[in-house]
């Protein structure tokens, strides 16, 4: 990332830095205090994590002010410009892999048995990410070696954990 | 005399029995995982710590240090053959590693990564060995006062050196991880904090899916982000001459090696480190300074060194004071807790030969790693040509399948995905995630210190500055900060500079 960019990113990060500090030592004061049962004060649960606020909050502000005098605060969103990053091979990339990810971590392995969801995550991701690296669907004999690839890594990471190491995978 | 009768004593039973096939495979296991670009040793230990944690205490630690050293190790492939270092503790390496493959000499970078690793793990374990056991005694000493300064100090200056240019955010990402490490049920009242009614949020954030979201997911987005690598294509030419040009050498080596260490020992700050600061110094010792970068076999052997001199450097603060020396010592230590093992001062009163089987661990791991390095030099170039697109996914079902089998617990699988996200983020930004770790591992020991201390000293904030060793600790935090703050070291340059001229005139 230019400095320029990582000016604008510390702007908008540090205003939710320090949102998420002033919320931490909110939270924290709100605390039980436990006065009912006599505990001494310097003991109050809220103690630590009231300082870690502080400072999170105070760290927040410095990065907010340092990134105002380099003109972070210049945002300047154009709609040619969040299309050409929209459309770039690295977002695409990215969006793709945190798309396939989030199926298989959030739907596939708590609902559908092992040995079927992860060969059919493999596969997917394999097909998927390849596709995009060479403009076109990858060639039989890559489709069908990401097949076996898929097909053999859910067999033996199936067989490691349930057989070896007892772990009762979910999705039945 | 008792340590070394303990050190043979481990080293025999382990060469005799079944452990050595266990060092022989683990430790290829790390190479080959250090080798690939998008897994680093965090990962590997972690992953291999959900993989052993059925198996006894011993057995388990042994592959898991295994694991270590043969991570760190292998990085130097991929940073000689690819220009990518394997893990980001072989940067340094790739500087000239890269440019002598590039000049047909790989087989011979190669050969000089692994004679210095070799030297640096022997060196990083002879002080593991030596300072270890004095190190606990001296922690004996430590109270609420003194636990708490460390905890500070760790999280400041590894905060601090993993993000030189811009200490703040590697401060920040400290506190963040302290932060983490308050959700949950606090350790003096049982009061569940941040956790909002949820079972799983008071049961606090476990260290082991947080490090596998932080380095194994986070890492794969951003693997997948970059453009693709090329598959290696250069030959390896004879190893032998590398090893005789090392030796060439000896004094950086020794010089990389202590440096190393003692950047393992400091807390958080780790292999990384221990490489550039080793690097940086064998620079301005060198008499051939204009080759650094260019291809020289002393910087190479210097970052090599340095790395792993670090590796059995890190374990020292692990085992004596159960504060990590860097991010894979955190996953260890996390795997110690986890087998009923109990790092701190204590260890040398309660289980002494622990400390000495660990030494022999490293010993047999270093040694392994060398002639595992050197017999397998071709074959192990063919794992380079493994494309990222067939081997991010299996990475990413290991990620799931390992945050979850540690508990059985769902939750430990939105934990990893959450820290899979806010890790991918924080390295954009460019804040590390070695003080984050640090922050998480070191929470539990500042909250209840910090707690303790006051109540000891009703409130009087004053008794934390003024005994001996937490004076030392402070002072030489604040020092140590104060002299790295990069305008301090601009005015200090001027001042230097000025004075010398003046000298001159």
């Amino acid at each position: 990332m230019s400095q320029p960019s990582m000016d604008k990113a510390d702007f908008v990060s540090s205003i939710v830095l320090t949102l998420f500090g002033a919320g931490v030592v909110v939270e924290s004061w709100r605390l039980p205090r436990l006065e009912d049962l006599n505990v001494n004060p310097y003991t109050v649960p809220g103690i630590v994590p009231g300082f870690i606020g502080i400072f999170l909050t105070l760290s927040g502000l410095f990065i907010f002010i340092r990134s105002l005098k380099r003109g972070g605060w210049k945002l300047r969103v154009t709609a040619d410009g969040s299309r050409r990053w929209i459309t770039s091979a690295m977002v695409k990339r990215t969006v793709v892999t945190i798309l396939i990810t989030m199926v298989y971590a959030v739907v596939l392995f708590p609902n559908v048995p092992f040995v079927i969801a992860t060969p059919i995550f493999i596969f997917a991701f394999v097909v998927a990410t390849e596709t995009m690296k060479y403009g076109k669907l990858p060639g039989m004999v890559k489709l069908l070696t990401a097949l076996v690839l898929a097909v053999v890594a859910g067999i033996v990471i199936n067989y490691v954990f349930q057989e070896l190491f007892y772990v009762r995978l979910p999705g039945g | 005399m008792d340590g070394l009768i303990s050190f043979l004593g481990a080293v025999g039973s382990m060469v005799t029995s079944w452990a050595l096939i266990d060092v022989v495979w683990a430790t290829l296991l790390g190479i080959i995982v250090g080798m690939l670009p998008g897994l680093t040793a965090t990962l590997g230990v972690a992953l291999l710590t959900t993989l052993t944690f059925k198996m006894g205490a011993d057995r388990a630690i042994l592959i898991l240090i295994c694991t270590y050293v043969g991570a760190i190790y292998g990085g130097s492939r991929s940073a000689i053959l690819l220009n990518i270092p394997g893990t980001p503790a072989n940067a340094a390496t790739a500087l000239d590693g890269f440019p002598l493959a590039r000049a047909g000499k790989a087989g011979s970078a190669m050969a000089v990564a692994t004679t210095g690793s070799v030297f640096g793990g022997m060196v990083g374990m002879i002080a593991l060995a030596v300072i270890a056991p004095l190190l606990a005694e001296f922690a004996l000493r430590f109270g609420a006062y003194e636990f708490f300064w460390l905890a500070v100090f760790g999280v400041l200056v590894s905060g601090q050196l993993t993000s030189l240019d811009d200490p703040v955010k590697g401060w920040i990402a400290g506190f963040l991880g302290l932060f983490i490490a308050t959700i949950g049920q606090e350790g003096i009242y049982a009061v569940p904090r941040f956790s909002y009614g949820s079972t799983d949020l008071s049961g606090g954030i476990g260290l082991l899916p947080a490090m596998v979201g932080a380095f194994g997911f986070a890492e794969i987005l951003t693997v997948m982000r970059q453009e693709a690598y090329e598959a290696v294509r250069s030959k390896a030419d004879s190893v032998w001459s590398g090893i005789r040009e090392s030796y060439k050498y000896k004094v950086t080596a020794l010089r990389s090696g202590l440096i190393g260490t003692l950047m393992g020992l400091i807390p958080g700050v780790g292999e990384d480190m221990g490489a550039w600061a080793s690097y940086a110094a064998a620079r301005q010792a060198s008499k051939n300074k204009e080759e650094f970068g260019k291809g020289s076999i002393e910087g190479l052997l210097a970052a090599e060194t340095g790395n792993n001199a670090a590796v059995p450097g890190a374990l020292i603060p692990v085992l004596t004071l159960a504060v990590p020396g860097s991010a894979p010592a955190a996953v260890l230590l996390a795997a110690m807790i986890i087998h009923g093992i109990r790092p701190g001062p204590l260890i040398m009163i309660e289980s002494p030969d622990f400390v000495f089987s660990v030494v022999a661990m490293v010993f047999l791991a270093t040694i392994a790693m060398g002639v595992l390095g050197l017999l397998l030099t071709r074959p192990l170039v063919m794992v380079l040509k493994v494309t990222r697109e067939r081997l991010m996914p299996i990475i990413f079902v290991l990620c799931t399948v390992g945050a979850f089998a540690i508990a059985s617990r769902t939750f430990d699988v939105w934990v990893m995905l959450f820290f899979g996200f806010f890790g991918f983020i924080l390295r954009e930004l460019k804040y590390p995630m070695a003080p984050l770790i640090l922050g998480i591992v070191l929470g539990d020991i500042l909250d209840k210190s910090l707690r303790r201390g006051l109540v000891l000293s009703d409130g009087d904030l004053s008794a934390f500055l003024v005994r001996p060793i937490s004076m030392v600790l402070w002072v030489t935090a604040l020092l140590f900060i104060v002299m790295t703050m990069p305008s301090i070291r601009t005015q200090l340059g001027k001042l230097v500079g000025r004075k010398s001229k003046g000298d001159s005139l």
